[in-house]
Order: structure tokens, then sequence, then C-alpha cells
């Protein structure tokens, strides 16, 4: 028999001698494979949901706006670009009223396109054919309002039109988490204009140079902005950036935990079976068999477990991580991706386990056949202290007995204490989400209320009782003029001093004083490579370019960074249209029913400011319910590590155990033992939660997912006591669990063991 | 003489199933009242230890009663069974079973922080600790201590619930002569009180401080005639 099947035979016929300790092994694996699994496949599948829909959708390298214009003059243009591989045209008419199904709204957006790469990607039924009257449904739209293909939408004054199919392009997220929602229409009429180039680069990497020569070459056109591929994934992936970070995070873990898990698990069988593998030794096996049988023994529990953990995980995530990736109009990774994901997972799993198994049996292996049949341990004895006092009873004696293996302790301890800190984070997370939806001052935003008012009335706003002030903010998109594809917004005031209203934190240098002068947000800093002393030279909507010079960086939280603070007198000169709504900041304590009537008065009504993301409820809903698959798999993992803890636990010091029975122990003395233990772990892995917490993923997370911000990911003192207060609970539940089960076992089971 | 503390009948125990079944006990009977040794003497294997753990209430009878104190082993719940081994039994046995966590004293005391335990328990046993002449080495951890300081920590231990009957398991089958004596000694000295004790051993030095020597044979105890020796 070779050395490979004899280990195997040997470890087959081990586990099928032991099924409960097999089960148990088993379950281990299982929540670890599970964690695993969620965490993997959740940031696999959102870390690459843009570039798969930006593939699928065949998304173009650059995409142009500008004015209604006729195609074969902007057909000419564009041909004439340098390093263009294709090029098509479309004609966007916003603000379309929409209705189906009972559902409506004012704010479609039909897309005609003519014929050329189209730059979505169809998921359901066909693209539209021209002049049939059928339309093409964005998914977003089609899920929020349960349109299928075969179905029909009425479509501003051109009425019922078929749907005959569903796309996804993710040059923007899906509606309703953006305000448009998206219908496609083809037409092949020559004669109706575009406002669109779609332009796909030979070289995606010098995608500059198109931006720059079509800047060059676009006389004629009127209202030009250009935006690239790379510019559509930042702001894209601004909306999930904060998931796929913290599952990263996570994931990363899942990963650690599983393997102390698993170490701990191989190392505390080797010390069980030391008789075992001294007779082995006895009768002449060679150390490397003995170890290969541990490693078999290792892997034949972790196949299946893995197997059956991994999928359980990825199935529990797919259907949340979906309606994530929907909300950003991104696309699942195939069933045949996730597959080989899993598979990949389970071998490095199985491999893991066999070498965490191999390496205490390789240990153990090399001592003396002898040593190994006195049953030796396998860690060595420490030196002992005089005077260790009997105080607390049962519960500290329990707490002894889990401390008594000290390296499995402190990895008890660290892997509920990582678990722990992860729902700490999730925690944080969604308080952060909720601020950020509710609370403006989360964007550094100072005002409370906003109205309709022009900047004329500022005077007698600022009249009313319980306001402080007011001002016009005047907001612009623009984009860098030496990165076209670079958008950014202009925000000024027309008091010309911002801070007042909005102040976000400087990053380097001083807030801007003059006409002259900028604050720019460190997302915007960083894409144009500005800092203090630099120029800031922007392409708004206006016939000329406008210059500032930038004294000031701040951690701006809003569109990503890429804002500019600026005063609103050069803006003006270069002749760019300002806009805006009056903002009011109050007073403390101000009566906001007679500010509305002091409003009221003036003609106008005041709207209260809500935080960044105030008009995507349903996608913090999204995100919630993908955070709550994330934290039931931890708390999952953190009842195992508890109870395996204990179990493992109980089944090494079964004869202590059992003198305690025989002395008179009965059940409730056990659980008090076991929660004595169990605590001993849970407590100490809180501390370790929080200060992980706090020190290291809520900084990485926050620096991963916005660095152009300052993120407050910390976790509050509520939290903390939830989560302290949940690990206790789980203490609790674990002692009972294994308490019962310890109570089952015969005394004198343990007595035979020890003795 | 006085009452009866132990009383077993008709104790029948099966090991295995099928070809490797074996009867262990097999109707066996035994007394014991308070103030008296026994000794229970037999060959390896003849079933002894298992003997003790049925008296005890740590394994339970195919077959036949137990009573110790007049409170019924046999048919007993879990709980009634524990609460029986924390008021009325003190078990020793022969790897002594001490916490290699806990010194010599807090092995002691180990009883008396069970829910439900009699008051007094932790004077008595600090005063067993004296008794025994254990206070030098009260504060060492078991594997610092020789085998018969460990044992005579078993004994108080065993003795902290102040319990009527005292089964003790090979209690020199680990000690040399010397400590093997004093053990046996201070056994003696536990029945003299007025407790009831069962020992299972194979040596004849034990047997020999016995008021009554039992010898197991075929699954019943039969009595040993005084001053014969036993072979085991």
């Amino acid at each position: 028999m070779t050395g490979a099947r004899f280990a195997l035979r040997t470890a087959w016929t081990s586990l099928r001698g032991r099924p409960g300790r097999s089960v148990l092994t088993a379950t281990g694996v299982l929540a670890a494979a599970l964690v695993l699994g969620v965490a993997v496949t959740v940031a696999y599948a959102l870390s690459t949901g843009f570039d798969r829909a930006a593939r699928t959708a065949d998304l173009p390298t650059v995409v142009a706006r500008f004015d209604a214009e006729d195609a074969a003059k902007v057909d000419a243009t564009v041909r004439r670009l340098p390093n263009l591989a294709a090029a098509s045209y479309r004609y966007e008419q916003t603000d379309v009223p929409l209705s189906a199904r009972g559902h409506a709204t004012p704010e479609g957006v039909v897309e005609v396109v003519r014929g050329g790469r189209r730059g979505y990607a169809i998921v359901a039924g066909r693209d539209a054919r021209p002049g049939l009257r059928e339309a093409v449904v964005e998914r977003g739209l089609a899920t929020e309002w349960g349109l299928r293909v075969g179905g029909s939408i009425r479509v501003g004054r051109l009425g019922s039109v078929r749907i005959v199919g569903v796309s996804v392009s993710p040059d923007n997220v899906a509606y309703p988490l953006a305000k448009a929602a998206h219908v496609t229409l083809a037409s092949d009429d020559r004669r109706f204009p575009v406002d669109t180039a779609l332009l796909w680069a030979k070289d995606p990497s010098r995608s500059d140079v198109l931006v720059s020569a079509a800047r060059q070459s676009s006389y004629g056109l009127r209202d030009l902005r250009f935006l690239t591929r790379a510019g559509v994934q930042a702001l894209i992936g601004q909306a999930a950036g904060i998931v796929v970070a913290l599952l990263a995070s996570f994931a990363a873990v899942a990963a650690g935990l599983s393997g102390v898990l698993l170490g701990a698990r191989a190392q505390s069988e080797v010390a069980r079976t030391l008789d075992e593998l001294g007779v082995q030794r006895a009768l002449g096996l060679a150390p490397g068999t003995v170890v290969a049988v541990h490693a078999a023994h290792g892997a034949l529990v972790t196949a299946p477990a893995a197997a059956l953990g991994l999928a359980a995980g990825a199935l529990a995530s797919r259907t949340a991580t979906a309606r994530v990736l929907e909300s950003l109009n991104e696309l699942a990774p195939s069933w045949g991706t996730t597959a080989g994901l899993l598979v990949v997972l389970w071998a490095a799993t199985v491999a893991l386990v066999a070498l965490t198994s191999a390496w205490p049996a390789w240990w153990a292996a090399r001592r003396p056949p002898a040593a190994l049949l006195r049953g030796g341990d396998v860690t060595s004895a420490r030196p002992a202290r005089r005077g260790t006092a009997f105080r607390g009873g049962l519960a500290a004696l329990g707490a002894r007995l889990v401390a008594a293996r000290r390296v499995r302790f402190a990895s008890v301890v660290a892997v509920l204490g990582a678990a722990a800190s992860v729902v700490l984070l999730l925690l944080a997370l969604s308080s952060l989400l909720q601020r950020l939806r509710d609370d403006p001052a989360t964007l550094g935003k100072r005002y409370q209320l906003t109205t309709r008012l022009p900047a004329s009335d500022r005077a007698a706003v600022e009249a009313i009782p319980g306001v402080r002030a007011a001002a016009v903010r005047y907001s612009a998109d623009a984009v860098g003029a030496s990165a076209l594809g670079t958008p950014l917004k202009v925000i000024a005031y027309s008091s010309g001093d911002h801070t007042e209203f909005e102040a976000p934190p400087l990053a380097s240098g001083r807030r801007a004083r003059g006409p002259g002068e900028a604050e720019v947000g460190q997302g915007l800093a960083d894409a144009l490579g500005l800092r203090p002393g630099s120029t800031l030279a922007i392409q708004p909507l206006a016939p000329r370019e406008v210059r500032f010079r930038v004294v000031g960086v701040v951690r701006a939280l809003q569109d990503e960074g890429r804002v500019a603070f600026v005063a609103p007198q050069r803006l003006r000169a270069a002749g760019v249209a300002l806009d805006g709504p009056m903002v009011l900041r109050l007073a403390p304590g101000a009566d906001r029913a007679r500010i509305a009537r002091g409003l009221a008065a003036l003609g106008a009504h005041a709207d209260a400011v809500r935080g960044a993301t105030g008009d995507s409820g349903a996608f913090l809903d999204v995100l919630a319910s993908l955070l709550r698959v994330v934290a039931i798999s931890v708390a999952l993992v953190c009842l195992h590590a508890l109870v395996s803890a204990l179990a493992l636990t109980a089944r090494e010091r079964r004869g202590a155990v059992a003198t305690l029975r025989a002395a008179g122990a009965d059940g409730r003395a056990l659980r008090r033992l076991l929660r004595g233990a169990a605590l001993a772990v849970a407590l100490p892995a809180a501390l370790v939660a929080v200060a992980l917490e706090a020190f290291l993923l809520a900084p990485l997370v926050a620096r991963g997912t916005a660095g152009y911000a300052d993120l407050p990911l910390g976790a509050g003192p509520g939290q903390i006591a939830a989560v302290a207060g949940g690990l206790v609970v789980l203490a609790w539940l674990a002692a009972a669990l294994t308490g019962r089960r310890l109570a089952r076992e015969p005394v004198v089971a343990g007595l035979r063991e020890e003795a | 003489m006085t009452a009866v503390v132990l009383e077993a009948r008709g104790l029948v125990k099966v090991h295995g199933s099928g070809r490797g079944e074996r009867r262990i006990l097999d109707g066996a009977r035994l007394t014991v009242s308070g103030g008296e040794l026994v000794a229970i003497v037999g060959r390896s294997g003849s079933g002894k230890s298992t003997l003790l753990q049925l008296l005890g209430g740590l394994d339970r009878p195919d077959a036949g009663e137990v009573t110790v104190a007049g409170r019924p082993v046999t048919g007993a719940s879990e709980r009634a069974l524990s609460a029986l081994r924390r008021d009325e039994i003190g078990f020793v046995f022969q790897f002594f079973h001490l916490l290699p966590e806990l010194d010599g004293e807090a092995n002691v005391l180990l009883p008396a922080t069970l829910p439900g335990a009699a008051r007094g328990g932790v004077a008595r046993g600090r005063a067993l600790i004296e008794r025994l002449g254990l206070r030098d080495v009260a504060g060492l951890r078991p594997h610092q201590l020789s085998g018969g300081e460990q044992q005579r920590f078993a004994l108080a231990r065993a003795l902290v619930g102040d319990p009527s009957l005292v089964l003790a398991d090979e209690p020199i089958g680990n000690l040399d002569a010397a400590a093997g004596d004093v053990v046996l000694d201070l056994l003696r000295a536990i029945a003299d009180e007025g407790r009831a004790v069962v020992m299972v051993t194979h040596q004849p030095e034990a047997s020999a401080r016995a008021d009554r020597v039992l010898e197991l044979r075929d699954g019943q105890l039969v009595e040993v005639p005084e001053g014969r020796l036993v072979e085991t």
C-alpha cells in the first residue's frame, strides 16, 4: 500500500471512529467557509462589477455632449480625430413624462440612437429597431416599475410604445438612485439632430489625446463637455466604494479567522491523539507518514464542509449583491465565474486545513515515541507560580481552564475580537450612511434651510427672526481645463464667503479670501495634481476658461471631493450662468415655523436640507440588506468560535470536569463554569474589537473608501455597548449549548480519560 | 455498630454486546455501615472500579438497587445524583485528579464552591489541610507535590462536604509504601470517625486495614475470611 493510500485510509478510519468530533470540526470549517463565501463573492462581484458591465455594454472611451447639432456635421468633425476606433451618435431629450403600470415620472430621458455601436448591454429581450415604436428600458426602471419585455410604456407625446428589451449602461447609476429614468428608441432618420457623441479610442490608455484633439477641433459645437470612462468609473465607484472596501477588509479578516480556528483545532486534535501517534511511531511508521495521516484527516473533514459553506455563503449573498449591482447599473458575475472562484477558494481552504493539521503533527512526530506514549502535551509546561489562591468560584475556574492554553486562548480572543470588530464597523457604517442621508452637517454644511429667492432678497430674509445668515449658493458643472475628462463642481456664494455656510475641514493651506482664490477638495487636488500655490484652470459651461489660485485643500465629501469653493465674481465675468437656491443658516434654537411664515410672506417656502444621499433611501435599504447578510454570518462565526473554544476546552479537560461532577457539580454548576470560560474569552475580545475598529479597520476603510474626506467611521459608545452586550449574550448561549452536551456525557468516561 | 450507610442489592452490569458481551456484575450485594472500612479485592478486570462507580452514582446499573444514606441512587435523576454526590459521597481516585491550574488548597475547597454546597465547607477544608499536615504545601500546584501529598489533598477534597460515605479507588495504587501507609492510616481514621469507607484495592497491606474484605468473583461479592491473604 502506498503512503498516500495508507494515510487516507487511516484518516478515514479515524474519522468514522469519532463521528461526534468530526461533525464538530466540520461545523467549524463550514462556519468559516460560509463567511469566506459571503465575503469573497460579494467583494469580487462589487469590485469587478463596473469593468464587467463596461465590457459587456461596450462603454465608450469618451462621451462628448453638446447642444443639438446636425449629425453629418458632427460626424465629419469626429472622423478626423486621431486615435479614434469608432463613433456613434445619440439625441437625448430630458424631462420627458414616462408612465407605465400605474407608475409615472416627469423626469424621463429618451435617448434616440442611430446605427453603430450602442454603448449599452441588452440584458433581456433585444435591441430596438428603427421606426417600429419599440423601446428599450433601463433595468432600474424595469425593476422599479415591474416592466417586462412585451409590455408597453407611455413616452411623452409619442404615446404608448412596446418594450422589446431591457438595457444596462454603466455610465450612470440606475433609476431610482438616479433621478432620471432612461428609455432608448432607435431612429434611422438622418434629419434627426444629435447632441451626444460616443467615441471609442484605438488605444484607450491615450484617451486624453482623443479628448484634447476633440476639444481643439470642436469649432461650432456649443456647450461641449467630455466625460471619460475613468471619470464615469470614479463617479459610479463612489456609491459602492464604502461597501467594497468594507467587504475586502472583511474578507481578509474572515480568511485569517478561518485559518486561526482551523489551526487551533488541528493542534488540539494532535494533542488528543498523542497516544495513537505514539503507537503508530512505535510500530515503525515514519514521521512523514504520521504527518500525512493528519493532513489527510484535515482534508477529509474539510472537503465537504468547505464546499457546503462556500456554496451557502455565495447563495446567501447573491440576491443582496445583485440588488446593489442593479442599483449601480453593473452586472453580476456569471454562475461559471462564481463557481470557478468558489473552486479556487475551496482548494485553498482544504490546503490550508491540511497544512495546519500537518504542522503540529510534524512537530509531535519528531519526539521520541516513548514521550508520545506517555501522553505528553504538545505544548511545553510553563513554570508554575506559587500561591494561586482560589477566588471567584466556578466561573473563575472556567476562566482559568480556558486560559490554560495560552496560545489557543490568545488566538480565540483574536478571532472573536476580529469578528466583533467587523460587526462594530458595520454598525458604524450603517450609522454613517444614516447621517449622510439625514444630517447635512456630516458634509460640512452649516445651513439648515433652502428657499428659492434671488440674492437681492438676502437682507429681507436675514431680517426674519431666527435667521443668522442667508446667501445664494451657486453651483456650476465644469471640467478641468488641462484634463477635460475630469468633471468637477464649482461652488460659490453670493455673499462671497462660503465658510459661513459650508466649511469642510482644511487639509492644507488656508481659507480663500479674495475673488481670485479657491479652496479645492482633496479629490480634485488628487485628480489634477493641485496644492496650495497651484493654479486651478477650469472650463465651465461658458465661452471662457476661468483660473483661480489654489490657497487651500479641503476634505470635502461631496462629489467625491471634486469640488472647488470660489467667490462668484470671476465666474460671472467668464459668462457662467450662475443659479442656485438661497441657503439659510439658522440661529441655535430658531423657530422654524416662524421662519417658514416669514419666507411665505416673501412668496417663498422653506425646504429642509438633507444629507448627501437624500434621494437614495432605496439604495441605502439595499446596502443595509447586504450589510445584514454580512453581520449575520459574522455573528454566526462569533458563536461558533465561542462554542468550539468551550467544546475544545471541555473535551481537553474532561478529566477536570468529571472530577467536578464526581464532587457533585450538576448542570447549573457546569453552566457557571462554562460561562466563566466564555466570558474570559468574550470580554477581552470586546476590548480587542474596540481597539481594532478604532485604530485599524475604521481608518483603513475610511482611507480606502474616501481618502478625499474625513469619514467619521468611529464606533460610538452605544455601538460599543451593543457589541459587548452581544458578545456576552453569545457567551451565555455558547455556555448553555456546551453545558447541555457536557451534562449528558458519562462521568466515568472523563475519569477514565484523565487516568 | 452504627446505621447502614450503603446498601446495594442485585447489581448487574453488562459491558459490550453480542459475542463481546461481558457480565461484569451479576447480582452483587453489599451493605456497609458507618464506621466500617470495607476493602473490595479481585483480579484486574473483575469489575471492582465499575462496582465503585455504580455505588457512587457515577454510572447506572443494568439491574439492581443502591441506596446511600437512605437516598436512592439507582433511578435518580442526574440532578438528584449530583446533589447526592455533593452531600453524601466523597471520592478518592488512584490518579488523584487534582486540577493542575489550582494549588492544593484551592483543589480542596473546590466542592465547597459548588451551587447548593453546605455552609462551612471552606472552614472544614482548611481544618482538613491542617489536620492532614498539608499547610506548608497548600500553596503549591499538583505537579510540585509528591504523590503522597497529592493523595492527601485529594482525601481532604473528598471530606470537605462532610460525606457519610467515602469511596476510594486504588487509593495507594500510585504511591510508594511510606506514602501509602499514611493514606491508609487516614482512611482508617476516617472510618473510625463514623463514616462508611469502601476501598477498592489489590494490595494486601490495604486490605489488611479493613474491617471486612470482599472479593469480587464472577460478578458477585464474596466475603474473605479474616487473616487470609487474597491473591489478586
